[in-house]
């Protein structure tokens, strides 16, 4: 029914039997003898369906169900139940052509060879994926100029820095020009400059080959610059799905109002508008309630001596958190256990 | 034709890799003829004092000494770079990175690498099995040298088979590098003639853990002491666990957890 959508998912759990291992030496020994199971639930009941080109945001504190969920997508690991359909294949039969069109790049694992030049892997690649000379020469070119590979290619992996290895890294990835892309955590360890290139490459890709991608990272500004829709997972279950902006207006019950003063506040109080966040000065910021806002705003206006006024939402970050309170809250109001999966 | 290219290409790579380190490759290489010296003087200090093993003379336990030396060049030049690899792979998650490519991940898996130096046990091995023909005075007929051929196929065939199953529990243990030690263990009795050992441990080692074919068998066909039925039935045999144990491995595959990121 809906072939159309390159991803598609469908009541998707991945469980994973650990076992427990009380702490220290004693329990050790305990785990040793007599090991106790139990099922994580990794990814629980998730369902959503990626449209072709779309770029969407995997958020999640660690141990969600993030990466899970990408390698199940890229056929690494099989479903306990539900479906996973990529680009009308079922990811766990790794048919070639499947994974011809799809790429996995993982910001903590590395297929470069370590003692080799970042060259060698790519031919290697080359091989593997069967792409014809010209084809090769030509994305490469794409790829050295988007990326500034120049200089490193001749270089031994291990020679290179993080941020090199990582841009390295993304070409080896890249070279067949697949059609879906699972980022986990691209930008992991890079510093800012790096980081902002990374995601500036990302744009290109996506809009030069109307690739599909998902991506998943700790730092809010790969999402926000990148992602429009995101897809919000905490314990495994799927908490919210849609557009990042509506995320921060559905879970956020304050904007901020940022307020410049024409002169020194003379006596009057600020506390009674709002919650004060930061007063310095002529300056101020103020949380106030979501329905309120345009009240307050009136009202202070009218009674302070006011230069400029903003309203704003909050900043991204504060929402995510909040979101992982309240389901962290959720739980334990319905009397699960909260452990820690990592 | 793609994957004969494929190969050439992981080899040239891994004879690239290997030549960053000029003075692992010497002290490597050294290390082999160190070993094989070690192996003939054993030989040797045990027939100073008995003309025979088992009843095998000097001469002929001396080849079953060169196709051990070749088989631990085999091994140590193709397999535990490449399937022994695996485990270290599961235990990091890269394997990730195999299962990902659009390339049969056995392949690959098994295929990947080659330790050149280590090839240096197969030719020093071929010289003994050469040399100790010599001492014979035996040329063997072409069909010895057919049944030969045939048991040296089927015995890497079984040490290959041997290995995948080993690693394939990793999928689901991860960490098995005393199920390695284990077969290492086993594989050392075949520095000698199997006939040598009695009753259970005999038996042990031809069909439970098939030594005897790795290194008495092959030899056994040289000299022309093995009749065709146990050529064929190690053949058979080699082809059986070859076939079980790549059905073993895709479905151990199902079980790759992929180490987190």
């Amino acid at each position: 029914m809906s072939n159309n959508f390159p991803i598609h998912v469908e009541h998707l759990c991945k469980y994973y039997s650990v076992h427990q291992k009380e702490s220290g030496l004693a329990g050790s020994l305990k785990s040793f003898v007599r090991r106790k199971y139990t099922d994580v639930k990794a990814v629980d009941d998730v369902s959503f369906t990626i449209g072709a080109g779309e770029i969407v945001g995997f958020l999640g504190p660690n141990g969600a169900g993030k990466t899970t969920t990408l390698k199940v997508l890229s056929g690494l690991l099989y479903p306990t139940r539900g479906v996973a359909r990529v680009l009308g294949f079922t990811p766990s039969e790794r048919r070639a052509a499947f994974l011809r069109q799809i790429t996995l790049v993982m910001g903590q694992k590395q297929q470069l060879s370590w003692d080799l030049p970042a060259l060698e892997t790519f031919l290697v690649n080359a091989a593997i994926y069967e792409i014809p000379d010209d084809q090769f020469k030509k994305t490469m070119r794409e790829l050295t100029e988007l990326l500034e590979l120049a200089p490193l290619l001749k270089k031994q992996v291990r020679k290179l820095s993080l941020g090199e290895r990582m841009k390295c890294e993304l070409a080896a990835a890249l070279l067949h020009r697949p059609q879906v892309l699972f980022l986990d955590e691209p930008t992991i360890g890079l510093d800012v400059t790096m980081q902002t290139k990374i995601r500036q490459f990302v744009c290109d890709y996506n809009e030069r080959y109307g690739a599909t991608i998902i991506l998943t990272s700790h730092y809010m500004a790969d999402v926000t610059a990148l992602c429009q829709r995101v897809i919000v997972i905490d314990h495994g279950k799927l908490l919210y799905d849609g557009d990042l902006r509506a995320l921060a207006e559905k879970i956020a019950p304050h904007k901020l109002i940022r307020v410049e003063f024409s002169q020194p506040l003379n006596g009057q109080r600020l506390e009674e508008y709002g919650e004060v966040v930061s007063a310095r000065d002529q300056h101020a910021e103020l949380l106030i309630p979501r329905d309120a806002t345009s009240d307050v705003a009136a009202r202070m206006l009218a009674q302070l001596p006011i230069a400029d006024v903003t309203i704003e939402e909050p900043p991204i970050e504060d929402v995510i958190t909040r979101v992982f309170e309240q389901a962290a809250k959720a739980r334990a109001e319905r009397g699960e256990k909260d452990e820690d999966e990592e | 034709m793609r994957y004969l290219k494929l190969l050439t290409i992981f080899y040239k790579n891994s004879i690239l890799k290997e030549l960053e380190y000029r003075v692992n490759f010497l002290s490597n290489a050294f290390m082999s003829v160190f070993w094989l010296v070690w192996g003939i003087v054993g030989v040797s200090i045990f027939f100073l004092h008995r003309d025979t093993m088992g009843d095998w003379t000097y001469p002929e336990v001396l080849m079953v000494v060169g196709l051990f030396t070749f088989f631990t060049g085999v091994m140590e030049s193709l397999l535990r770079p490449n399937v022994g690899a695996v485990i270290e792979q599961i235990r990091d998650g890269t394997f990730d990175f195999v299962l990902t490519k659009p390339v049969n991940a056995q392949f690959i898996a098994s295929l990947r690498s080659i330790v050149i130096w280590r090839l240096v046990d197969v030719i020093i091995g071929i010289a003994v099995i050469v040399y100790a023909l010599g001492q014979l005075h035996v040329t063997p007929t072409p069909t010895q040298i057919g049944f030969f051929l045939v048991m040296i196929a089927s015995a890497v065939a079984i040490v290959y088979s041997i290995w995948l199953v080993m690693v394939s529990f990793a999928f689901w243990f991860v960490k098995i590098d005393n199920i390695t030690e284990l077969f290492y263990a086993f594989y050392e009795a075949g520095r000698y003639p199997v006939t040598i050992y009695r009753g259970v441990v005999r038996v042990l080692l031809t069909f439970i853990v098939p030594i005897a074919f790795i290194t008495t068998f092959p030899a056994s066909a040289l000299l022309g002491r093995i009749d065709p039925t146990t050529t064929i039935i190690g053949f058979v045999f080699a082809i059986g666990s070859f076939i079980a144990s790549n059905r073993f491995w895709n479905f151990a595959l199902r079980y790759y957890s992929s180490a987190s990121s």
